[in-house]
C-alpha cells in the first residue's frame, strides 16, 4: 500500500532543510567573522599580556605531558612497524628515516593537533560557555571589556604559538622513541638511524612539519572559542559545546592536514 | 543635554530571536533621578529590554537613547565607554567566579589603568562599605551565600559611580529578609547617591517597597513616606507589549482585568 502524501509535507520538508542549510550557514559566518575579530584584536590596544601568559602555561605546559608520551611511544610503534616491513626488503637500516619523515610530515603535528584539541578546545568551550550561561560574559561587556579581546585573542595566540613548539617536542620525542626502539630492540646502530634520520628531511617536510601545527592551533583555539561563546540552554548547553567544540576541530584538523599536504606538495614537489 | 530630558528612553522598540518576538513596540521614559520599575510574568520580555538599554542586543526595530546617545546604532567601541556611566547587575549577580571580591569590584578601574593600586583599593572599599560587605573582600565569590553575591554584583556595578543603573532581579531567588535588606541598598543608592535606575522584577512587593519608602540617613534606615516616592514609576509588561505605564497608586488602584489578576496573583 503506498503512502499517502499530503501537500503540505513537502514544502515543510524543504523549509526543514533550508532552515538546516541557513542554520549551518550562519553558524560558520558567526564562526569565521570570531576568527577574523579576534585576529584583528591580535595588534589592538589593550593588550592582555598577562592573559596570553597563562593560556601559554595551561595548553603549553599543561598539554607537554600527554604530547612528550603520545610522540615517544608513536615514533617507538613507527619503528617497530616499519622495522619488520623494511627487514623484508633488506631495508632495516632506514628505519631512522622513515620515523623522522612520517613524524615531521604528518604524526606529530596531527596526533599532537588532536591531543590539544582533545584536552584545550574542549576546555575553552567549557570554560567560555559556562562564562556564557552564567552571564559572565555580559557582564564583561557591561562592565566595557570586550570579551574578544580579554578571552579569545588570548587563547588564539597563545595556542597557535605552544601549538608550533609542542609539535616540534613530539617530533623530537617521537624520534627519540623511534631511536631507542631501533637501537636497544632491533640492534640497529645509533650514528646511522640519527644519520638517515637527519638527512632525509628536506625543506617540503620541514615547511609542512612547522605550518601544520600553526594552522592546528589556530583550528583548536577558533573552534574551542567559537562553541564556547555561542553556548546557550544551560548545563546541558555547556556539555553539548563541549562535545561539538572536539568533534569539530578534530575534523578541521585531519581535513587541513589533507589540504595543506596538498599545496605544500604542489609547491616544493614531494 | 537638558537637565529634564529622559536618561533612558526606548522609542517604539521591538525585538526578535529567530522567528519569535520577545518584545513589541516598547516605549519608555526615565528622567534624572527617577527609577522605573519593569513588572511582568516569566517571560514577558523585561530582561531584554534591560539589556537593549546598555547595548547587550540590539532593537529590530525603534530606537533607544540613553545618556544623549542612541544605543542602537552605536559602534561596539563606543558602547564600551558608554557603559561606564551605567551599572549593571544581573539575575545571578554574574560574578567571575574566578576572581576575588576585591578583583570584581575593582574589575572596570583595573580595565581602565586611571587610577593606582591605592586608589583603587580605597574605591573598592567605598562600594562594599556602601553594601555592607567590606569584610568579605578577600573572599571568592563561591565562599558567599546568594544574597551576598548580588550585594557584590551591585559593588561592582557602583565602582565607576554610575549615573544609570539597571537591576535585573535583584531579589530574585532569594529569602525575604536577605530580599529586604537587598531593596534597602537599592533604596539607598536612589536616595544618597541620586541614581537614575530601571529594575526589572516579577516582585510586586520590591517595587511597592521602592514606592514608599526613602532611606532616613539620620537613623541610618528606611522609613516610609507618607505621599510615597514620587520619582518611582512602574510599567507592566504582559505578552511582549507594555499593558501599564503610570505610578504605584495608580497601579493599585487600575480596573484592567489583566492587571488586578497580575497584582492579585503576585
Amino acid at each position: 500500500m503506498g503512502t499517502i502524501v499530503t501537500p503540505t509535507e513537502e514544502p515543510a520538508r524543504d523549509s526543514a532543510v533550508a532552515g538546516w542549510v541557513k542554520g549551518h550557514l550562519e553558524g560558520l559566518q558567526a564562526y569565521s567573522l570570531l576568527t577574523g575579530r579576534a585576529f584583528r584584536n591580535f595588534f589592538a590596544r589593550p593588550f592582555y599580556g598577562g592573559d596570553v601568559i597563562l593560556q601559554m602555561d595551561s595548553i603549553g605546559v599543561g598539554s607537554l605531558p600527554i604530547v612528550v608520551l603520545t610522540g615517544f611511544f608513536t615514533g617507538a610503534v613507527m619503528a617497530l612497524q616499519l622495522a619488520s616491513t623494511l627487514a623484508q626488503y633488506g631495508q632495516i637500516e632506514r628505519t631512522g628515516q622513515l620515523v623522522a619523515l612520517s613524524l615531521v610530515r604528518e604524526l606529530g603535528p596531527v596526533l599532537t593537533g588532536l591531543m590539544v584539541a582533545g584536552r584545550n578546545a574542549a576546555g575553552m568551550a567549557s570554560e567560555l560557555g559556562s562564562m556564557v550561561v552564567t552571564e559572565q560574559v555580559d557582564a564583561m561587556r557591561a562592565l566595557g571589556t570586550d570579551p574578544l579581546k580579554k578571552l579569545v585573542a588570548p587563547r588564539l595566540l597563545a595556542t597557535l604559538t605552544m601549538m608550533f613548539f609542542l609539535a616540534v617536542i613530539a617530533d623530537l620525542c617521537g624520534m627519540v622513541g623511534g631511536f631507542l626502539y631501533a637501537v636497544l630492540a632491533l640492534g640497529l646502530d645509533a650514528r646511522q638511524y640519527w644519520y638517515t634520520a637527519l638527512q632525509a628531511l628536506g625543506s617540503t617536510d620541514i615547511s609542512q612539519g612547522l605550518l601544520k601545527p600553526v594552522v592546528f592551533g589556530i583550528i583548536v583555539a577558533s573552534v574551542g572559542c567559537y562553541y564556547g561563546m555561542s553556548a546557550r540552554g544551560g548545563t546541558r548547553g555547556v556539555g553539548r559545546a563541549t562535545t561539538q567544540s572536539v568533534v569539530a576541530a578534530s575534523v578541521l584538523i585531519i581535513l587541513s592536514d589533507f589540504l595543506i599536504s596538498r599545496v605544500l606538495i604542489g609547491i616544493f614537489g614531494s | 543635554m537638558h537637565p529634564d530630558a529622559a536618561l533612558i528612553e526606548f522609542d517604539h522598540v521591538s525585538m526578535h530571536f529567530g522567528m519569535q518576538t520577545v518584545l513589541e513596540d516598547l516605549s519608555l521614559a526615565v528622567r534624572r533621578g527617577e527609577t522605573k520599575v519593569l513588572l511582568g510574568e516569566a517571560g514577558s520580555g523585561k530582561s531584554v529590554a534591560l539589556k537593549l538599554a546598555i547595548g547587550l542586543l540590539r532593537p529590530d526595530a525603534g530606537q533607544i537613547v540613553v545618556l544623549g546617545e542612541n544605543v542602537s546604532r552605536l559602534p561596539e567601541p563606543a558602547l564600551f565607554a558608554l557603559r561606564r556611566k551605567i551599572g549593571m547587575v544581573f539575575q545571578e549577580s554574574a560574578l567571575f567566579d574566578s576572581l576575588s571580591v576585591r578583583d570584581n569590584v575593582a574589575y572596570r578601574l583595573d580595565e581602565e589603568h586611571q587610577m593606582d593600586e591605592a586608589q583603587i583599593e580605597q574605591r573598592v572599599r567605598e562600594c562594599l562599605a556602601a553594601v555592607e560587605l567590606e569584610p568579605a573582600i578577600d573572599k571568592m565569590p563561591g565562599e558567599l551565600s546568594g544574597g551576598m553575591q548580588r550585594r557584590v554584583a551591585i559593588a561592582r556595578a557602583l565602582a565607576t559611580e554610575p549615573e544609570i543603573m539597571l537591576y535585573d532581579s535583584p531579589t530574585a531567588g532569594l529569602d525575604p529578609i536577605t530580599a529586604t535588606n537587598i531593596m534597602e541598598q537599592i533604596i539607598k543608592l536612589r536616595d544618597v547617591k541620586k541614581v537614575t535606575a530601571l529594575m526589572v522584577t516579577h516582585r510586586l512587593q520590591d517595587g511597592f517597597l521602592l514606592a514608599t519608602h526613602a532611606w532616613d540617613a539620620a537613623s541610618n534606615q528606611l522609613k516610609q513616606t507618607p505621599k510615597g516616592d514620587q520619582r518611582t514609576s512602574f510599567m507592566v509588561l504582559h505578552n511582549r507589549r507594555a499593558v501599564f505605564d503610570g505610578s504605584g497608586s495608580e497601579l493599585r488602584s487600575s480596573q484592567d482585568g489583566y492587571l488586578r489578576n497580575f497584582l492579585q496573583s503576585t
